[in-house]
Order: structure tokens, then C-alpha cells, then sequence
């Protein structure tokens, strides 16, 4: 059994509370991504799952084994970091057989793996070459590589890929998924980049100022974000929040949105939310979920970036600033005024002064 | 005039050809970034127009005028640097002085360009604060406020964002593209990210391999990529580069999952390209043409979703917007638009656009 349970973990250094009281449980097989900005307790939190640190406060049960006093050698853990740990003047091969010789194991089997890991990873034509030559890519395979053969149960990643140019890291992101899935390794993936969470975890722990913010599959935290941080950091751009107050309007209850009018009426479930709570809000949506020319808010376009596929547009300026994500062709110049209606489905709501989600989500 | 031209520029640090022959001209006012991967040559650019380096061949104009022979001082073009460094124990005031100050400018002229600066990129109500109380995007200002106070020709940045992180690029780089409109000022911008590049500039060279490839605006560029290396270097995810062959019925790519109907067709043509973007996915259904291709990941990105997918022996991706129900695994049939495809021959080189784009 390889799932990780937290139990009120809690990390001091000195004054500073690293990490303030952190409840989490990890399935056998699952792929955890830890993600947030920096400070906000992630690594802390993978330090003291490897062994590297000891808790403050709290236990860590592998399996249901507390883990206090279990030094990092016998964890059971592979740990693969940011800046791959590569003996240089060894060849690929010897890399990657370090781990399993050191460990006694036959030189048949030492082999087998070998092949194995390199075929996986694509380094099947690399064995002979020497580390010295190859590229940071090729290096951060490798250091995958070398973690992968010793077979662990629980695999451990910090911002393994940040080092890699953006190309390569698409790639990576794809392959590390499909090997997980396919191998159904406990894995906990520490990252600053929501993008590589949302894309490769089964679920995201949304973490900060040492705080646990959020946990869930990476479409309940874009869908459904707990409070205005995840709003924010999820995404790219992270989504709209419009300052306002509940109003009876024509057609239903609306959020008065100030010198932008009144929203579009609200769906039934966030009216009702809304009308309880019956203070200052914050009116969300989606970038990407924005509709042209329907009756909506009348903002003027004030910046176009076309980034590829995608136009991201900027309107308004202020308090008032919207993005909106659109298909690179969508024709839009700075200057001209449109209306925009976000989709009913996608309008979050979040109470002002606190930041959290008001129920009636989805 | 601001004009700043290379005439077949060639660079060599010893047997290492660092840039091979460039010819460009960056127009006056204009905000134009040289991209690509590491060692492609686009440091090595920005320190030749700033005469830290002298060519090994060819003539560089600065507004109309040789400069080969003259030295970085006499050029008048600022350098803003990595990372807007700002010296932390002064003012902002201070910071935007420091470079009139060591050049021993009286202090009315200083205080009157100091206030023109200021006026220009709007800091003046916090040139009293230091650089810790200042935010990312004011940080900013005044490091190019910093750069500007001279009067430079011109202003160049080498990867001035690179090391912020991803929330704060997206913002700033915005900003630094504010900034140049409000100045009006040539400003040449270096950049691995081809996102950033993509964002900022009115045009683009795009390097590899000490080379530059293509120079257009971006969405020229993207549209309309001169050759499969340039293709592959815009773009995320980037560009399905597909072995083609033709057939009765027009082209096929992928093992036949994807076919291309047309008389449009090059007859030279060895290799299809398609966004991710162009890739259409849908159910795979008995009785269908062509070939299903198998999923292979999926990869929710909120507001779309990647799609990686094996048809024969090509790998390729599908952006899809929205967050579509596939599975690992499915059977799909793709298909793209005749006028969203690309036609490469043997040697990458570009033979057409879709359409006659």
C-alpha cells in the first residue's frame, strides 16, 4: 500500500510558520500535483514527505505507517529534483545502473531494467554516450530515468521540468502522464506552474502562504475555485472578478456591477446564494468563456495580444479590466467598444471580504 | 531617426559561427524582438548593435550612418537589463539620475530630464519610494525611465522578464508594450519565449543556428512559416509536421487518419504541417473513410484541452477548446480544413499555405 496521508502536518523554522496545519490524503496510484507561488509551503511539505525534514507538528503515514523516525534511505521514496543529480563523467547506461548495482542487484536484471527504463524515456540510442555531452533535456530523462529503475512505490518530483526548455516540457508533461498512468505509481508532483498541474495530475492541492487552499481534480479547481486565490492562480489569465452587489433587476436577480451596469440576471442556484448573502461580491467568469455582441457588459477594447492559436483580448482598465480569450481570427481593435455576456454556466460568485465561493456553484 | 540596419553581418567566436550573414532593418519607433532557441545567435545581435562586439564581415547603420568603427558610447542606445536591475538602497529618483550623474551633468539639466522622464512614463509620484516599496510593474518603469534619461536613439532588452514568474510575465510584458507606444521609441527585444515574442511585437526575426529564418509580423509568421523549422518553433503546442504521400483521392499524412482533398496540392510537397488548433476531432464511426487514430493523453487545460493522438507512425496533437469528453484510448476521426494546411518540401522549406495563403 503507497498512499500518503498528512495528519495536521505543521512546519516551523523558528518564528516563521512554513507550513500552518495541512490535512491531505494521497490514494495508492494517484497523481497528486502540490501547486502554488513561491512560499507557499509546497516544497516544505515534499521535504517532509521524503525525510529530508522532520514535522513541527503532526504525522505522515504512508499506508498507514507513521513515518516519524524513518530516515529517507528507507522511505521507499524516488525523488527526482529540479537540478538532476547526473554522474558526468559516466555513459548513459551507467546512469541509469548505478541505482540497482548499488543495490546488489544481478547483472542480468540490472540489464533488463536498463532496457526497460531507456526505452520508456527514449534514451535507447543515448545508452553508450557520455552525461558530459547532452543536452539539459536529455540530462532531466536521465535524472527521471535513474529514479524510475529503482521502482519506487512512491515517486516524488520537485519542478522537475523547469529547467527545460518550453518544446521539450510539452513533451514531458505527456510522456511523465502516460508513464504514470500506465505504471500506477503513487506520485506527488511539486510545481509553481498551473499549467503542468492542470495538465498532468489526477488531482491538485492548491497551497498558500502555508495554507491549503483547495483540493481537487484540476477541472473542479478551474470549474469550481474555493476562494478568489484559486480564481486567480488557476488559469491563463486566471479569471475575471468584477467588485458589485446584489439588485432585483427585470429579469431575475443581478449583480450591479457600478459604472459597467447590471449582469446579465443570475442562474437560479446563484441567486438564490446571492440574495441570502446579500452584501458585497465578487462577480467571476472565465476568459474563455465569453460571448460577443450579446447584451452584456459595454467595455472598450484597450490591448490585443494574438499569442498562436489564441487572441487574448484586454478591455476596460482598472477596477473594471476584463480578459477575454478568443480564436486568433476574432478581429478585434483597440479602441472599439463591445458587449460581452459571460456564459450563464461559468459565473462564479465570491463574498468580497473574505474571498470565499458562495455555494451554488456548477 | 532611430533606424537600425544589418548588411550581410557575419559573426564568428572562433570556430564557432555565431551569426551568419544577417541582413534586417528594425524601422524607426518600431518594437521588434529577435527569438529563438538558446545559442541561435540573438545575444550575440543585441551586443553587436550596441558595439560590444565588432563583425567579422558586413555593415551595421544606425539611422542611416555606418558605425562599424564607432565605439558603444558614441552610439547612443541605452541597454535596459536582465531583470530591470535597480540599485536597492536609492531612490527611484536616484536610480533615474545615477547615469546623468556620473557623466557630470549640471544639476538643472538633471532635475529638468528627470522630470520629463518621469512625466513621460508616469512614476513621478513615487520617485521618493526605494525599489522594495515599489510593485513588479513600477519597478519597471523605472528601469526603463533609468535607460531613457540619456535620450537614447534606441533601447534594447535582453529577456528583461525571463526570471519573473509565469502570473507576472503575462502582466509585464503587456505593460512593456504599453510603455513603447507611449514612447514611441525603437526599442529591439530578445526573447526565448516565443509566447512573449508573439505578444510584443510589431515584428519578429526568428533565429536558429546563428541564421535568421523568417522576419514578419507575428501573425504573418505564424500564418505563414517559411520553412518546417520555423513552423515548429511558434506555437504551443507546436505545429503536427507530417510525412505525406498522394493518392488517388488527393493526400493522406498520419496512416491515412488524415486526408487532404483538393486540386491545390503541390506535386513537390514531403511533408504536411497542421496546427493543433486545425485539428479536428470527433467520434470514430464503422463505415467512415480513412483510418481512426487512437488517444493517447489527454490533457485538460480548463478553457481547452490538448489532445495527443498516434495515427500510423506519426504522433500528433489536437487543441480543443472547451473541456471535451475523450478518453485514453478512443478511437477518433480527424480531420482538418484544406485551407488550414501547410505544404513543406524534402528540405523544410515552405511550398504554400492552405489556400494560396
Amino acid at each position: 500500500m503507497s498512499s500518503i496521508r498528512l495528519d495536521n502536518l505543521v512546519k516551523r523554522f523558528g518564528d516563521f510558520a512554513a507550513l500552518k496545519t495541512m490535512d491531505l490524503e494521497i490514494a495508492d496510484g494517484e497523481f497528486m500535483a502540490l501547486l502554488g507561488p513561491s512560499g507557499c509551503g509546497k516544497s516544505t511539505t515534499m521535504n517532509m514527505v521524503a525525510g529530508m525534514e522532520e514535522p513541527s507538528e503532526g504525522r505522515i503515514l504512508f499506508g498507514g505507517r507513521d513515518m516519524a523516525g524513518v530516515p529517507m534511505g528507507r522511505r521507499g521514496v524516488g525523488f527526482v529534483f529540479q537540478n538532476y543529480a547526473i554522474f558526468t563523467h559516466m555513459t548513459v547506461r551507467q546512469n541509469l545502473a548505478y541505482g540497482p548495482r548499488m543495490r546488489g542487484a544481478p547483472k542480468s536484471e540490472v540489464e533488463r531494467r536498463v532496457a526497460a527504463v531507456a526505452d520508456l524515456l527514449q534514451l535507447g540510442p543515448l545508452l553508450e554516450r557520455r552525461a558530459d555531452r547532452l543536452s539539459v533535456n536529455i540530462l532531466q530523462r536521465i535524472a527521471i530515468g535513474r529514479s524510475a529503475i529503482l521502482e519506487p512505490a512512491i515517486f516524488l518530483l520537485d519542478e522537475p521540468l523547469s529547467n527545460v526548455d518550453a518544446a521539450f516540457r510539452a513533451v514531458m508533461r505527456t510522456e511523465l502522464k502516460h508513464l504514470q498512468r500506465q505504471f500506477r505509481q503513487t506520485m506527488v508532483y511539486v510545481t509553481h506552474d498551473q499549467l503542468e498541474a492542470m495538465t498532468m495530475a489526477d488531482r491538485i492541492a492548491v497551497m498558500d502562504h502555508g495554507v491549503l487552499q483547495q483540493v481537487g481534480t484540476p477541472l473542479d479547481v478551474y470549474n469550481n475555485p474555493a476562494n478568489v486565490f484559486v480564481a486567480r492562480f488557476i488559469g491563463a489569465p486566471g479569471m475575471n472578478l468584477l467588485p458589485g452587489r446584489p439588485a432585483e433587476g427585470d429579469r431575475g436577480l443581478v449583480v450591479d456591477l457600478g459604472p459597467l451596469g447590471a449582469s446579465p440576471p443570475l442562474p437560479d442556484r446563484l441567486a438564490a446564494a446571492a440574495r441570502r448573502h446579500g452584501g458585497p461580491l465578487l462577480y467571476g467568469f472565465r476568459p474563455e468563456a465569453l460571448e460577443l455582441g450579446r447584451p452584456g457588459l459595454a467595455l472598450p477594447v484597450t490591448f490585443v495580444e494574438r499569442i498562436g492559436a489564441r487572441a487574448v483580448v484586454h478591455f476596460g482598465d482598472g477596477a473594471t479590466a476584463v480578459k477575454g480569450v478568443f480564436a486568433n481570427d476574432v478581429g478585434l481593435a483597440v479602441g472599439e467598444t463591445v458587449t460581452l455576456r459571460p456564459d450563464r454556466g461559468s459565473v462564479r460568485l465570491f463574498d468580497a471580504a473574505s474571498g470565499r465561493a458562495l455555494a451554488g456553484e456548477g | 531617426m532611430a533606424e537600425i540596419a544589418f548588411r550581410n553581418v557575419t559573426k564568428r567566436f572562433g570556430d564557432t559561427l555565431a551569426v551568419d550573414d544577417a541582413s534586417f532593418t528594425v524601422a524607426d519607433n518600431e518594437f521588434f524582438c529577435f527569438f529563438g532557441p538558446p545559442l541561435s545567435g540573438k545575444s550575440t545581435i543585441l551586443r553587436l548593435i550596441l558595439g560590444l562586439e565588432t563583425p567579422d564581415a558586413g555593415e551595421i547603420l544606425i539611422g542611416g550612418r555606418p558605425v562599424n568603427g564607432v565605439g558603444p558610447a558614441a552610439r547612443n542606445i541605452a541597454m535596459v537589463f536582465q531583470n530591470l536591475a535597480l540599485f536597492p538602497h536609492m531612490t527611484a529618483a536616484d536610480n533615474v539620475r545615477f547615469p546623468l550623474v556620473e557623466r557630470r551633468l549640471p544639476e538643472a539639466e538633471i532635475a529638468g530630464r528627470l522630470a520629463a522622464v518621469a512625466e513621460k512614463l508616469h512614476i513621478g509620484h513615487i520617485l521618493h519610494k526605494p525599489p522594495a516599496q515599489l510593485s513588479g510593474g513600477e519597478r519597471q518603469r523605472v528601469a526603463i525611465a533609468r535607460a531613457l534619461v540619456r535620450d537614447p536613439a534606441a533601447y534594447l532588452m535582453d529577456d528583461p522578464i525571463s526570471a519573473l514568474d509565469a502570473r507576472l510575465r503575462e502582466e509585464t510584458r503587456v505593460e512593456l508594450k504599453r510603455i513603447q507606444r507611449e514612447l514611441g521609441r525603437t526599442l529591439v527585444y530578445v526573447t526565448h519565449d516565443q509566447e512573449e515574442a508573439m505578444s510584443v511585437a510589431d515584428r519578429m526575426a526568428i533565429l536558429e543556428g546563428g541564421r535568421i529564418r523568417q522576419v514578419g509580423a507575428p501573425a504573418e509568421v505564424y500564418d505563414r512559416p517559411a520553412s518546417v523549422t520555423v513552423a515548429r518553433l511558434l506555437g504551443s503546442p507546436m505545429m503536427n509536421i507530417l510525412r505525406s504521400a498522394t493518392s488517388e483521392a488527393g493526400l493522406e499524412a498520419a496512416g491515412g487518419a488524415i486526408r487532404i482533398a483538393g486540386a491545390s496540392v503541390p506535386s513537390t510537397v514531403a511533408e504536411i504541417g497542421v496546427r493543433p488548433e486545425d485539428v479536428r476531432v470527433d467520434p470514430w464511426r464503422d463505415g467512415l473513410a480513412g483510418r481512426p487514430a487512437r488517444v493517447f493523453e489527454v490533457e485538460p487545460l480548463g478553457g481547452y484541452t490538448v489532445v495527443t493522438l498516434d495515427a500510423g507512425e506519426a504522433r500528433l496533437r489536437a487543441l480543443l477548446r472547451g473541456q471535451p469528453d475523450i478518453r485514453p484510448e478512443a478511437l477518433v476521426a480527424l480531420s482538418c480544413e484544406p485551407a488550414r494546411v501547410h505544404y513543406f518540401a524534402a528540405g523544410g522549406s515552405a511550398l504554400g499555405h492552405g489556400n494560396g495563403r
